[in-house]
């Protein structure tokens, strides 16, 4: 008995792994209560920096509704490239995607869309703005500060750089031009996507890179600052997406960031929502306590990508004599977050029952800069099956213990029937 | 100009001064490449030809050059590949008719050492190109060249170009663990054709451990019977053949190794007699890590004072030795770890009676060791055997002429000490070549992942990390800190993936193209020219090496966004970033 179709879905997942043998035999004389402990359990794929295929998308959320995941976080377009091919805007996939066959057209979306449904897995899409958009500048390099730079000149400290990581480029928030291709973007992506979430982006404003334009220095020199700059930029989009009958969620930068950042008062909790990526739960506990429903991703556990070096050409760095301290081996926000560690995360530690209340649930993330199809599956699991036990019943047991140990051959398991399923998830023990 | 375009101009004048030292540092690519880059490459004016529809290759006939020629040939009629960067050649003719394979001495065996050299020519002005081989080994080095200048769909390739090549170190290898999760065959071969691929020419494999043995042996078959993971898990006698066949049709040797007398946990599934402290609890709650009974989870270690014990370890000697024909033959002696002998109440009495741990070794190394030997084989040994701070044998029972040591601790300072002991070194320094690193730990109930948030990972659970990137492996210099004599002790390299958390879904990615770095460390180096360490230069070259790898059906990791070699250079860091 089902509360509602998704709940049902939750519930024929369930049955399905009571199942097993050859013939196939079911246990029986018992029964099941379920439901879970948090209600936004995601995984985020980021499809610019590398391309997915539709069939590596609908893979991954087939595999996430067997793990009783429901969001796939779609990061669909970044500085490297986009691959989202909009009819108001044609130009920013046809010139701005890696080529004609790494593109998402229409038919695409609307099949993972569909299929997300099928599923009881919804789908949010991020554009995101104004930084990580240097692929927008292959169609419109006037709306696009710092384009096509040098990520981080030779001998500059790093807080000179232009951008977090190769590839520049910004919007530029004091150009109009901005606003009618921003506008049409968000117009036709909530046509493609009908979810109520609407990802703004909004993180990692880079000061170099706005210092680097004309018209932004022009503004600085009259005495504005950047944090007015992105200040303009969300006044002039923000509400549009909420005229779009919207919730727009932003990374936790918007309004955390040390340098660029505006106002809370200009976010209202009742339409915003933050994800936290940075500092653990002492941000979560930041954007709670401002008012702010918060989705957490705290890079420290729920980063995918960490712990594998980094992806950078020329790093001095790797040729050192041997023996040197290899520390987290290149990679920003090493070492790489096992699956207990995942498990074990607790993602309203240090917040009271209200603040509790607050935070949404979370989303391992997969930043695809040394990812791509090849590795997808592994990469992602079985780790995101451990937060996804983690969000949906916890991972505690009946005492409040930590219950990690008990899971390692639950787990074992599931990996392997995933597996059987066609999805590669990578082992965690031996056999 | 005036003072509105002065912003404008300055800036770009910043961002060509910034993008210029990057031009002009890096060597003006090569229009298609060859990974391993070869020793000599000289292509004065890159252009292409045609490759005829009906091109061949003409060889000489050897039981497994043939095969090599005919796969090369398929693979090179049915290209149809795509460079990431498609090379911008003018294509003139004669189309390429004929690659004729010359191979100046066609009898030595695949064995360590063997002649690797090569020069292939294709000439700008005829329709004949040659390859020119010391043997049939190095013919497939140079069919392996040349299938890597052919590309698109007509196909075309790469003409009025020489290579000279050789490798700079004989041993050039890939160690695989298939008992801590199994690999079917199929997994293996194609391993083995991507080594051969790489230029990388011995398959450590690394068979059997406490975990389980998957080797079907006729003269012991409850081993495999009673130790393996299931009858579906398990290597049988027309698996191995099938898998020195295919090594020896790719030019990759397969050593063997049956690691004694430490990891034998899964002898005792069949011999619970001659295996000492087997299925117990392998680290005491409470104790220090020096009463552990093993490194990991898996507890046995082979009892030398039990007379039994060399009944099953000479038929598994000897029929390993039958089943694989190579010279080397390796057999293990790392991680004795005191804790488990120390259990077993035959040892306990030998202790009693001022007996050592390490002359128990000796007594096993003694009995084992000649027996290796008699049968026509050089005995490859970790180095614990000598170096291990507790339990080793004096070196003097392990004679140079016969012994070859294989290095994985304390990086180049180990190498050093097994070579000026005058042991060829086979180097799998563990802080750069083992690809399994940086991957958490394996162990169940691990408290150490319930920590306060903001607590300092480290390396995250895993002995080794970090995670042991590319650019790392290419850049280690396996004979750093040896003199020249010592230098020419060091056999080669070998990265190795322990498979405690690997198995078959990502075998490729775990593998790819990471071991690519060291194989062109190895076969050409990693500096340039002018002795400058070249990871720079080879970013892009290793990039386009994956997308062939994948085009071939190895699911090789990316290393980078594809904007990276869409923009070259503007992924470059020109300041140091750990």
């Amino acid at each position: 008995m089902a509360a509602t179709p998704w709940a049902a879905m939750r519930g024929l997942e369930s049955f399905s792994q009571l199942v097993w043998g050859h013939p196939a035999r079911i246990a029986a004389g018992l029964i099941i209560s379920d439901w879970p402990l948090f209600e936004h359990r995601g995984v985020l794929l980021d499809t610019s920096r590398n391309y997915f295929g539709v069939e590596d998308l609908l893979r991954l959320i087939g595999a996430m509704s067997a793990n009783k995941l429901n969001v796939f976080h779609w990061h669909i377009t970044d500085s490297q490239s986009f691959p989202l091919v909009l009819k108001s805007e044609p130009e920013l996939a046809a010139k701005g995607s890696y080529g004609p066959d790494m593109l998402y057209s229409a038919e695409d979306v609307k099949r993972v869309v569909e299929f997300g449904l099928e599923h009881g897995v919804r789908i949010i899409p991020e554009i995101d703005m104004p930084g990580h958009t240097g692929s927008w500048a292959e169609a419109y390099p006037e709306i696009v500060a710092c384009a096509n730079m040098f990520w981080w000149p030779a001998g500059a400290p790093w807080e000179e750089r232009l951008a977090a990581e190769p590839g520049t480029g910004h919007l530029n928030p004091l150009i109009p031009k901005t606003y009618d291709v921003v506008k049409n973007v968000v117009k036709e992506t909530t046509t493609l996507f009908p979810d109520t979430f609407y990802h703004g982006g909004a993180d990692e404003v880079v000061p170099g890179c706005w210092k680097a334009d004309p018209t932004i220095q022009k503004y600085l020199a009259n005495n504005g600052t950047l944090s007015q700059v992105l200040e303009i930029f969300i006044n002039n989009t923000h509400p549009y997406i909420l005229s779009l009958n919207r919730t727009a969620v932003y990374w936790e930068d918007v309004i955390l960031d040390s340098e660029i950042k505006i106002d809370p008062s200009i976010l209202p909790p009742e339409t915003t929502i933050m994800q936290t990526w940075n500092r653990g739960p002492n941000n979560t506990k930041l954007l709670v306590s401002a008012g702010y429903r918060t989705i957490v991703s705290s890079s420290d556990f729920y980063y995918l990508d960490c712990g594998h070096g980094d992806f950078t050409g020329n790093n001095s760095a790797y040729d050192q004599h041997p023996d040197f301290e290899q520390k987290k081996g290149g990679s920003w926000c090493g070492p790489f977050k096992s699956w207990q560690l995942i498990y074990n995360y607790d993602i309203t530690r240090g917040l009271t029952e209200e603040e509790a209340k607050l935070v949404l649930g979370g989303e391992v993330a997969l930043w695809s800069e040394q990812s791509d199809s090849r590795v997808l599956d592994s990469r992602i699991w079985p780790r995101a099956s451990a937060l996804a036990e983690a969000m949906w019943s916890g991972n505690r047991d009946e005492n409040g213990k930590k219950r990690s140990a008990d899971a390692t051959d639950r787990l074992n398991e599931w990996v392997n029937r995933m597996v059987s399923r066609g999805v590669k998830a990578e082992p965690i023990q031996p056999l | 100009m005036n003072t509105h375009n002065f912003p404008t101009l300055f800036i770009l004048f910043l961002t060509l001064s910034y993008i210029s030292p990057l031009i002009s540092t890096l060597e003006s690519p090569s229009p298609i490449n060859i990974w391993p880059k070869p020793r000599s490459f000289t292509w004065t004016s890159p252009h292409a030809i045609p490759l005829s529809p009906s091109f061949t290759i003409s060889s000489p006939s050897h039981r497994y050059l043939t095969p090599a020629v005919n796969r090369y040939l398929r693979q090179i009629l049915t290209t149809n590949y795509t460079p990431l960067t498609p090379p911008k050649l003018n294509l003139t003719t004669p189309p390429l008719q004929t690659l004729t394979v010359t191979v100046t001495d066609l009898t030595p065996p695949l064995t360590h050492g063997v002649n690797e050299s090569y020069t292939l020519t294709i000439p700008s002005n005829t329709s004949i190109a040659t390859l020119i081989a010391a043997t049939p080994w190095a013919a497939m080095r140079g069919l392996e060249s040349f299938s890597q200048l052919v590309w698109a769909s007509p196909a075309q390739v790469g003409a009025g170009l020489v290579i000279t090549d050789w490798p700079m170190f004989e041993h050039r290898g890939v160690v695989l663990d298939t008992s801590r999760n199994f690999y079917p065959v199929e997994d293996l071969l194609r391993l083995i054709g991507a080594m051969s691929a790489n230029k990388l020419n011995a398959f450590h494999w690394h068979i059997t451990d406490s975990q389980s043995f998957p080797l079907g042996l006729k003269s012991e078959p409850e081993l495999a019977g009673k130790g393996s993971y299931g009858p579906g898990m398990a290597y049988s006698g027309d698996d191995v053949e099938r898998v020195v066949e295919f090594g020896l049709e790719h030019g990759v040797r397969i050593v063997p190794e049956i690691d004694m007398p430490g990891h034998t946990g899964s002898w005792a599934e069949a011999y619970p007699e001659i295996v000492a402290c087997a299925n117990m609890f392998w680290w005491p709650a409470g104790a220090p890590w020096e009463d552990r009974l093993a490194s990991e989870p898996g507890t046995g270690h082979l009892n030398p004072l039990i007379p039994k014990t060399y009944d099953v370890v000479k038929n598994v000697i000897k029929e390993t030795t039958t089943l694989f024909p190579d010279t080397f033959y390796h057999a293990g002696a790392d991680e004795i770890v005191p804790g488990c002998w120390k259990a077993d109440p035959t040892i306990q009495k030998h202790l009693a009676d001022n007996g050592t741990l390490s002359q128990v070794l000796e007594i096993f190394i003694n009995n084992t060791n000649p027996y290796i030997v008699s049968l026509n084989r050089t005995v490859v040994y970790w180095e614990d055997v000598i170096l291990d701070a507790g339990i080793k044998v004096n070196p003097s029972i392990l004679s140079p002429e016969t012994t070859i040591m294989q290095t994985w601790n304390g990086g180049p300072d180990n190498t050093k000490r097994l070579v000026s002991a005058g042991y060829r070194t086979i180097v799998s320094s563990s802080d750069y070549y083992y690809l399994d690193c940086g991957h958490g730990d394996f162990t169940g109930n691990n408290s150490a992942y319930d920590q306060p948030p903001g607590f300092d990972q480290k390396k995250g659970g895993s002995w080794c990390g970090p995670f042991k990137t590319w650019q790392l492996i290419y850049n280690y210099d396996i004979t750093y800190g040896l003199n020249e004599t010592e230098a020419k002790l060091v056999l080669g390299g070998e990265v190795a993936l322990w498979s405690e958390q690997a198995d078959p879904t990502v075998l490729d990615s775990r593998i790819w193209p990471r071991a690519s770095a060291m194989a062109e460390a190895l076969w050409s180096g990693n500096r340039d020219e002018t002795g400058m360490k070249r990871s720079a230069e080879a970013t892009d070259r290793l990039s386009e090496w994956i997308h062939r790898m994948v085009s071939r059906g190895v699911k090789a990791e990316p290393i980078q966004p594809l904007w990276c070699i869409r923009n070259p250079g503007m992924c470059n860091t020109m300041n140091p970033i750990f």
